[in-house]
C-alpha cells in the first residue's frame, strides 16, 4: 500500500499546483495592476531590489570585462572613428555657443514653455529583467524618490538626452523600465532633417521600426549626417504625449520598402547601447499617469 | 524540514538574482540562460516528482512576480516540468554524468516551447516564431553548459539539507 499511495498523492499535489497556477493566470488577467497579485509582485520586487543592487555592484566589472572581450575586434576601429568625430565636433562646438544664445533669446521672445524638468531623478541600473521575452531594466530609484509609472527614462546628460524607455512599475525603492526595444513599446518620433513624423515601435531583438512616415519624405541614408529620430510632443483632445520633445531615439538604419503607397517605414537603431547601460535619468513630467503611450 | 525549505528558497533567490543581473549581461548570442528551469529539472532529477513539482511551482511563481507579464504562466510550466522530469527519473538507468546535462537541455527546450505555446494561446506572445525557437534552443544549450557546474552544487545542497533518517540494519 505504501508504494501505491505515493504516486497518487504526487498526482494530487500536481493537480492542485496546476489548478492554482491556472487560477493565478485567470485572476491576474482580470485584475491587472490593481489586484493582490500585482501587489505581491511589487512586494517581491521591493525585496529583490537591494539584493540586485548588491550583486550588480559586485559583478558589473566582470560582466563589462566579458562583454568588452566580445567587442574587442571592433574597438580599435571604433577608436579611430571616434577620434575623427571628436575633431569634427570640436569645430562644430565653436559655433554652437553662439547659436545657443540666439535660441535662448528667441525662446524668451516666444515665451516657450520649458517642458523638460532639467533636474531628472538619477538612478543606477541594478538589474536587466529576468525573462527572455521582455526587455526591461530595474533601476535603483522608486516612488520614495518621486518616480511614477509612465515617466520617461533617458540616458546621457540632461542637455543631450537619449531615450531609454518608460517606467512601467514602481516599488518604494526601485522601478522597472520598459526599454524602447520592447514589443509593447511605442513612441511618436520625428526625423531630424525633414521633420516628418511617425510611430516608433519596439520589435524586441530587431531594431525598432518607425511607421507612418509620409511617402514623399526624403531619407538620405548615404549622406554625411545620419538621419536621426527624436521624440515629438503632441496634444490630442487635451492628452499630452508622455515624452517631452527632443529626446534622441536613434538613427535610421534602413528604409523598408512597403507595399503601402501612402506611407513608408524605416528601421531605427537605438541611440542607447542597452547592454552597457549603467546610469539613467528619470524625467518628472506632470503629464505622467495620462494612460496614453507615444 | 525548515532547514530544507530555507536551503531551496536560497537556491531559488540566488538563481533569480544571477539571472536578472550577471546573466543579463553574459548572454549567449543574445539569449540568457533559464536558471529556474535548470534548478527545477535538477531537483526533480535528484528528489523525484513530488519535490520537482513543488520547487517548480514556487520558483516559477517567484519569477512571475518579477516580470511585468501576466503572472502564473511560469509557475504552470515549471510545475509540469518538475513533475514530468521527476516521473521520467525512474527510466534512467545509466550512471553517466552526461545524463543530467542531456535531461536539462531537453527539459529546458521542452519547457520553453510549452511556455511559448501557452503564451501564444493567451494572446500574450508578440515575438516572431523564429525568435521563440531560437530562445528555446539557445537557452537549452546555455543551461546544458551550466549543468556540469551547477548540478553537483545543487546535489550537495539537497543532500546536505535532507532530513536525517536513522537507518538500522
Amino acid at each position: 500500500m505504501v508504494t501505491r499511495s505515493r504516486p497518487r498523492s504526487t498526482r494530487l499535489l500536481v493537480i492542485a499546483l496546476v489548478s492554482i497556477s491556472l487560477a493565478i493566470i485567470t485572476l491576474d488577467y482580470r485584475e491587472g495592476d490593481a489586484g493582490p497579485l500585482a501587489e505581491a509582485g511589487r512586494w517581491t520586487q521591493t525585496v529583490m531590489a537591494p539584493l540586485q543592487q548588491g550583486v550588480s555592484t559586485v559583478t558589473r566589472p566582470i560582466g563589462d570585462f566579458f562583454s568588452g572581450l566580445a567587442h574587442l575586434p571592433s574597438l580599435e576601429r571604433d577608436n579611430a572613428d571616434l577620434r575623427g568625430q571628436v575633431a569634427d565636433l570640436q569645430t562644430q562646438i565653436a559655433g554652437a555657443g553662439d547659436i545657443q544664445d540666439r535660441l535662448r533669446t528667441l525662446e524668451d521672445l516666444l515665451h516657450l514653455k520649458q517642458t523638460l524638468d532639467p533636474t531628472g531623478i538619477p538612478a543606477v541600473v541594478i538589474g536587466n529583467g529576468v525573462s527572455n521575452f521582455e526587455w526591461t531594466i530595474t533601476i535603483s530609484a522608486g516612488s520614495d524618490d518621486g518616480v511614477a509609472v509612465d515617466q520617461p527614462v533617458v540616458a546621457g546628460s540632461a542637455t543631450t538626452p537619449r531615450l531609454v524607455g518608460r517606467v512601467v512599475s514602481v516599488t518604494p525603492v526601485s522601478a522597472d523600465v520598459q526599454l524602447l526595444i520592447d514589443q509593447n513599446f511605442a513612441v511618436a518620433g520625428r526625423l531630424s532633417p525633414t521633420r516628418a513624423t511617425g510611430l516608433v515601435r519596439g520589435r524586441g531583438e530587431q531594431d525598432p521600426r518607425m511607421d507612418g512616415i509620409p511617402q514623399d519624405t526624403q531619407i538620405p541614408l548615404d549622406g554625411d549626417q545620419p538621419v536621426q529620430v527624436f521624440t515629438v510632443s503632441y496634444e490630442i483632445n487635451g492628452q499630452h504625449g508622455l515624452y517631452p520633445p527632443g529626446i534622441l531615439i536613434g538613427e535610421v538604419a534602413s528604409v523598408i520598402q512597403s507595399t503601402n503607397a501612402l506611407e513608408t517605414a524605416v528601421t531605427v537603431r537605438p541611440a542607447v547601447d542597452f547592454s552597457a547601460l549603467e546610469y539613467v535619468l528619470v524625467y518628472k513630467t506632470d503629464q505622467g499617469q495620462g494612460g496614453s503611450t507615444g | 524540514m525548515i532547514r530544507r525549505v530555507l536551503a531551496i528558497a536560497a537556491v531559488v533567490v540566488t538563481a533569480l538574482l544571477l539571472q536578472s543581473t550577471v546573466f543579463g549581461q553574459l548572454r549567449l548570442l543574445g539569449v540568457r540562460p533559464e536558471l529556474l528551469y535548470l534548478v527545477t529539472i535538477a531537483i526533480a532529477l535528484l528528489e523525484g516528482p513530488n519535490e520537482g513539482a513543488t520547487v517548480g511551482f514556487a520558483s516559477g511563481l517567484a519569477q512571475d512576480f518579477l516580470m511585468n507579464e501576466p503572472k502564473g504562466l511560469t509557475a504552470l510550466t515549471l510545475t509540469l516540468l518538475g513533475y514530468s522530469v521527476g516521473m521520467f527519473r525512474q527510466f534512467i538507468v545509466s550512471p553517466s554524468p552526461l545524463v543530467p546535462t542531456i535531461v536539462v537541455a531537453v527539459g529546458t527546450a521542452a519547457g520553453l516551447a510549452f511556455y511559448e505555446i501557452v503564451s501564444v494561446l493567451l494572446g500574450n506572445f508578440h515575438e516572431q516564431a523564429a525568435y521563440g525557437v531560437r530562445v528555446a534552443l539557445l537557452a537549452a544549450l546555455y543551461n546544458a553548459v551550466l549543468t556540469p557546474i551547477l548540478y553537483p552544487l545543487l546535489r550537495r545542497i539537497t543532500e546536505g539539507s535532507r532530513p536525517r533518517r536513522v537507518v538500522r540494519f
